[in-house]
């Protein structure tokens, strides 16, 4: 299994320019049609179809969260509301200010094992599958690679191969 | 060693005299440009000192006139290690919460509780470390009360470093003329906290004027503040215990290190040490990884950067500029050395200013009392205000630029990051007036105290 056999392949991308608003609904709606609709990552494209960036949910909460409570043990005085003030402050702002500038990709022809072991020493969810020419093709999501696994964990008598 | 012979000897502006100086003058060029990193920039030329054959490397590492002052890094690295166990007790986010509930969610009020706390902090502990812990909660507080945090921060900075002024440990200037000039913790409490205790008073009547009237909050938000319950902020109550305790008895060694005859990186090692003990650590890995180490070998580069210049007869030159231009008058050299110093240190890091200034100050010391050596020279009569000139300068001159003092470059590190822009203007049209202001008042205590009054 290489993962350009397992990825999804590239539909909805993310721009610099995207709001956070914008970014927030295209993670929400992504892989439409599926059980389980949206995405926890996306990959930022530049004017030229260059990977820049990627954007997850996590950045999302980092956005609303304040860069301050970092340095100090603060959370016990938080108070209601905090969240969704700082929502509403950051809804307008550019996806080029808090996407993750540097992205763990994996090539199409990488074996799935590769992709793990990106996966699991980056400590990163999910990652983009780039083309010979460093083009983004699809995005491989770590929940794609545990049903993959599960599937031969509930059939590992028999060879589950051909199935696919 | 002959002390009155090296001071007498001539100098000569051979290959070793230019190559020094430009070393010297590249590095501070370098260094006030930000182009590369400053610590970098100082081990490079340290090096550069001792490659070229300018110090000896037994001169840069063991001599004390010329090389490392160890007393200086062991006093640093020493608190460091003390705050770091101190940390994770919660005590800091206790303090910062507890002061923002005595304002009642008033914001001047506030304002000038956290500038009186970040004061005392300041002289109890370094700037860095008191700006480091106080200007997160100074954003959250500001975040609570949903106003500018600007004017918070701005406040911090500049309280900062003028409590810092007050003690030996308070501001690594002071700890770098304590130990060149063999002056105690308490000289310092006797000579500059009286005087930083009237700039405070008057700080904080400036900061009412500016920015009384322009804070305003609304009482549903000042609830926020109230219903913070600071006892929350304690995670480690033994871990409180020992650090409270620890810190007392560091405090009051330095207190008494005069008369102890002990060092004060003496006392703070030996607080370090005992912290360390009780924390029960196994992994002491972990505290002694967060030391400033970069601020620490900044020093260390400086350190012989200067010995270098020293050693080949720059130091020498600059000084006997000094007497031509005071005539070796001590009231003018204090005054010229007062303004030169809050200005110097607002253009430049007043840490590698003051690694130039005292041996300087000692080599015109020696110029003027060639026969005195030891204590009699360094704490002749007539040199003490020319040390506390300096001290007041150099640490309030931090005020003067948003690069003056490392704990403004902290502070408006932090407020960018969470979003808040300070710039370079904005700071200086804030620290700059305030900076001339304390440094005045300093000017008038200088002479009265020491000209006038003579006390």
């Amino acid at each position: 299994m290489k993962a350009k056999d397992l990825m999804v392949p590239l539909q909805e991308y993310l721009t610099p320019d995207h709001s956070l608003k914008a970014a927030a609904n295209l993670l929400r709606i992504a892989r439409r049609g599926e059980e389980k609709i949206g995405v926890k990552a996306l990959p930022v494209l530049d004017s030229k179809g260059k990977l820049i960036g990627i954007l997850s949910i996590g950045d999302i909460l980092k956005a609303v969260y304040p860069k301050y409570m970092y340095l100090m043990d603060l959370g016990s005085f938080t108070w209601d509301g905090m969240v969704e003030a700082l929502a509403q402050k950051m809804a307008d702002r550019k996806v080029r200010d808090l996407m993750t500038r540097i992205v763990i990709t994996v090539k199409e022809d990488s074996p799935l094992m590769e992709c793990i072991d990106h996966m699991l020493k980056n400590n990163v969810k999910r990652v983009p599958v780039l083309n010979k020419d460093n083009r983004v093709i699809g995005m491989l999501y770590e929940r794609d690679v545990f049903y993959y696994i599960t599937e031969f964990m509930s059939n590992s008598t028999s060879a589950v191969r051909d199935n696919e | 060693m002959n002390e009155t012979f090296a001071s007498t000897q001539p100098f000569v502006m051979d290959t070793a005299f230019w190559t020094a100086t430009a070393i010297f003058i590249i590095a501070y060029i370098i260094i006030i440009s930000e182009k590369v990193h400053k610590t970098v920039v100082a081990i490079f030329a340290a090096s550069l000192m001792i490659m070229l054959k300018i110090l000896e490397q037994h001169e840069a590492f063991h001599v004390e006139e010329l090389g490392v002052d160890w007393n200086v890094i062991f006093l640093l690295i020493s608190m460091m290690v003390i705050i770091n166990l101190m940390r994770p007790s919660g005590i800091f986010e206790y303090i910062a919460i507890k002061s923002a509930k005595l304002g009642k969610g008033e914001p001047f009020r506030i304002m000038a509780i956290f500038a009186v706390v970040v004061a005392v902090l300041s002289a109890l502990l370094d700037n860095v470390t008191t700006v480091l812990l106080i200007t997160p909660v100074t954003l959250f507080i500001a975040d609570a009360l949903e106003i500018d945090p600007i004017p918070y921060l701005l406040s911090c900075a500049l309280a900062s470093n003028i409590g810092g002024t007050a003690t030996l440990i308070g501001d690594p200037p002071n700890i770098m003329i304590a130990s060149k000039a063999s002056l105690t913790f308490m000289d310092f409490i006797y000579h500059l906290a009286p005087i930083v205790i009237v700039l405070m008073g008057i700080y904080l009547l400036i900061i009412k004027l500016l920015w009384g009237r322009k804070l305003g909050t609304k009482d549903m938000l000042k609830k926020r503040i109230m219903e913070m319950d600071e006892r929350e902020a304690i995670k480690d109550p033994v871990m409180l215990k020992k650090s409270l305790f620890v810190l007392a008895l560091v405090l009051t060694g330095f207190v008494f290190h005069g008369i102890l005859h002990l060092q004060p990186a003496t006392i703070a090692l030996f607080g370090a040490g005992l912290l360390l003990l009780l924390s029960k650590t196994h992994e002491p890995h972990h505290i002694l990884a967060e030391v400033e180490w970069p601020t620490i070998f900044f020093f260390i580069g400086l350190f012989i950067i200067v010995g270098g210049i020293a050693k080949v007869g720059l130091i020498k030159l600059m000084s006997l500029q000094m007497l031509d231009l005071t005539q070796g008058n001590m009231f003018a050299t204090s005054m010229v050395i007062i303004w030169f110093s809050a200005f110097a240190s607002a253009i430049v890091d007043n840490i590698p200013y003051v690694a130039t200034m005292n041996p300087l100050v000692i080599d015109m010391a020696k110029q003027l009392w060639p026969n005195l050596s030891g204590l009699q020279l360094l704490h002749h009569p007539d040199l003490m205000p020319v040390w506390w000139s300096l001290a007041l300068g150099a640490c309030l001159g931090g005020n003067g630029s948003a690069i003056g003092a490392s704990a403004n470059v902290i502070v408006i590190g932090i407020s960018e990051k969470a979003g808040n822009k300070i710039s370079f203007i904005k700071f200086m049209a804030y620290g700059m007036p305030i900076m001339i202001m304390t440094v005045a008042i300093s000017t008038v205590y200088v002479w009265l105290r020491y000209y006038v009054m003579k006390i």
